[in-house]
């Protein structure tokens, strides 16, 4: 069942990325579903209008299942390629480009990986790919640490959007480290896309208030019991961290201030 | 001439030359590959009166079916039976002795070592029996070369017979670093049926016409003057679904139908999968 559309009821600007502007705050991944209807249905439910997709080899026994674009209609969203699974800037570059020719779009979701265990990016590596795919006219969103100067790096590297972690791909810790993720956008100009980490709604809500302009999430949805529903949450709770950021939260103090008047108090 | 040079070789050894019965498991095996298949009478045991006689009767098998005898060493017995190649080892005659002895016979070199493989293309070897790719069961301690002395070999531009170790398994590896057949000796001999090891070596091997390719990392067999977009014909995959990549470029859809494949290529079809 779809969720019902919650329009805005608050003024925001749409959020443009290398050019092209997008209605939705909220990407999401089309891995790790139980079953490809389970994965519609929860991409109609998120309101997303980004989904990511990977590259990989055709099976050639066409006895396996098809590719995603069997199941998903791809004049109705924005297909967003990465580069998942790649441990070298070269061979996130080959990947990118044999995406691009696909024929979708430009745009390439830049993952180089560093470690097995974490997930974590290889900036170096990054840095490199982003420099070389940018020049060959790509808009690479790039994924990277919660870390400014690699940010700064990437955004210099010609990066259309940097993309930090909340924390570990598939790990659902949420949010470790909102100071920097904050610090992060308040220094670029390119659009910040918190990328990995969140595992449920209220994830979602805190990273959306630190300002960031956006968030990608796969796992939290597609490995909730019912993905539908916690992907219409996810939905909910962008658009409400996104609401409470602009409108602006009241100081945090040590102290409890009434919220009832002090005075016509009973003798 | 060298173009018919079989893609299958059984190499006996002393062991399987005093077989009971060998020219019939021989002509059984022949039925099975026909000129695909030649078999080498190698033993140092037999006196030459006896191997003269063994060496008639494999003849007299392998000809009706097109497959060949090859005798190794011994150019005096290849030229008497009508051999139509003889193999010199390391220690053997020259590639210049064996043709005056034997002039109608093509003349391989085994080789090993790089040096062995430029000492035999300086000398004008026909083809070259390189080994040992695998390590075998007769010398498991052995040195073994890999794959490794197949491509040295290759790049001589002369026919290549990987040998050591090869199974059906393995024999596309060979092909796929550039030999143009593979020679066998446990393999086949040993095997519980050695007509339908036989088989399944040929399975492994480029038939007359057709190249190996690796496409999505597996390889396989295409047939000569084939275009990229008819191997996705073949596949039953729709251009439009899949991008191409031929040996690391890309190929653009339009471009599909006139780019043909060769020998060796590599091959990726990818497509758009679940993915975070």
């Amino acid at each position: 069942m779809t969720a019902t559309i919650v329009a805005p009821a608050f003024a925001d600007r749409a959020l443009e990325i290398g050019g092209r502007t997008f209605r939705s705050r909220l990407m999401v991944g089309t891995g790790k579903y139980r079953d490809n209807s389970t994965m519609v249905r929860a991409i109609e439910a998120s309101g997303a209008d980004v989904v990511t997709v990977a590259v990989r080899r055709v099976p050639l026994d066409r006895s396996k299942e098809e590719g995603v674009l069997h199941y998903l209609d791809a004049s109705r969203f924005f297909l967003l390629a990465n580069t998942a699974g790649c441990y070298t800037a070269e061979d996130a570059m080959r990947y990118a480009r044999l995406a691009r020719e696909a024929g979708f779009n430009e745009f390439i979701k830049l993952e180089v990986i560093g470690d097995q265990q974490t997930l974590l990016p290889d900036t170096a590596g990054l840095l490199e790919a982003t420099r070389q795919l940018a020049k060959e006219g790509f808009r690479v969103m790039a994924y990277t640490n919660e870390d400014l100067i690699t940010a700064l790096r990437l955004e210099d590297a010609g990066a259309a959007a940097v993309m930090p972690l909340a924390s570990p791909i598939g790990s659902g810790l949420g949010l470790l480290n909102p100071y920097h993720v904050r610090i992060i956008k308040s220094r670029l100009k390119v659009p910040v896309i918190v990328d990995a980490g969140v595992g449920t709604a209220s994830d979602a809500c805190l990273t959306m208030e630190q300002g960031v302009d956006g968030i990608l999430m796969n796992t939290a949805i597609a490995e909730a019991r019912d993905p539908v529903t916690m992907a219409h949450a996810m939905r909910l709770a962008t658009e409400s961290g996104r609401a409470a950021y602009l409108a602006g939260r009241m100081p945090k103090r040590e102290i409890a201030v009434p919220s009832s008047p002090t005075t016509g108090m009973l003798s | 001439m060298i173009a018919a040079l079989p893609r299958l070789h059984a190499v006996t050894d002393d062991r399987v030359a005093r077989i009971e019965g060998l020219p019939r498991l021989v002509a059984a095996m022949a039925a099975e590959a026909g000129a695909a298949l030649a078999v080498h009478l190698r033993t140092r045991t037999l006196p030459a009166g006896t191997l003269l006689a063994l060496a008639r009767e494999l003849g007299a098998a392998l000809a009706p079916h097109g497959a060949w005898l090859v005798v190794n060493d011994r150019a005096d017995v290849a030229r008497v039976a009508l051999a139509r190649a003889v193999v010199s080892g390391r220690t053997g005659l020259g590639v210049a002795d064996v043709r005056r002895v034997a002039p109608s016979a093509l003349v391989g070199r085994s080789v090993h070592d790089a040096a062995e493989i430029r000492a035999a293309a300086a000398e004008g070897s026909d083809f070259l029996v390189a080994g040992s790719v695998f390590a075998t069961a007769s010398h498991p301690q052995g040195p073994v070369a890999g794959l490794d002395v197949v491509r040295a070999a290759a790049a001589t531009g002369r026919p290549v017979l990987a040998i050591g170790g090869l199974t059906p398994a393995r024999a596309s590896d060979a092909v796929l670093a550039g030999a143009w057949g593979v020679a066998a000796i446990r393999a086949l001999w040993d095997a519980a049926d050695p007509a339908a090891a036989v088989r399944d070596f040929l399975a492994a091997l480029p038939r007359d016409g057709t190249i190996a390719l690796v496409v999505n990392g597996e390889a396989r067999q295409a047939r000569r003057g084939l275009t990229l977009a008819q191997l996705l014909d073949d596949l039953a995959l729709d251009p439009r679904a899949v991008v191409v990549e031929h040996n690391r470029r890309i190929v653009r859809r339009d471009a599909l139908a006139a780019t043909p494949v060769d020998e060796g290529d590599a091959i990726e079809l990818v497509h758009f999968v679940g993915g975070g």
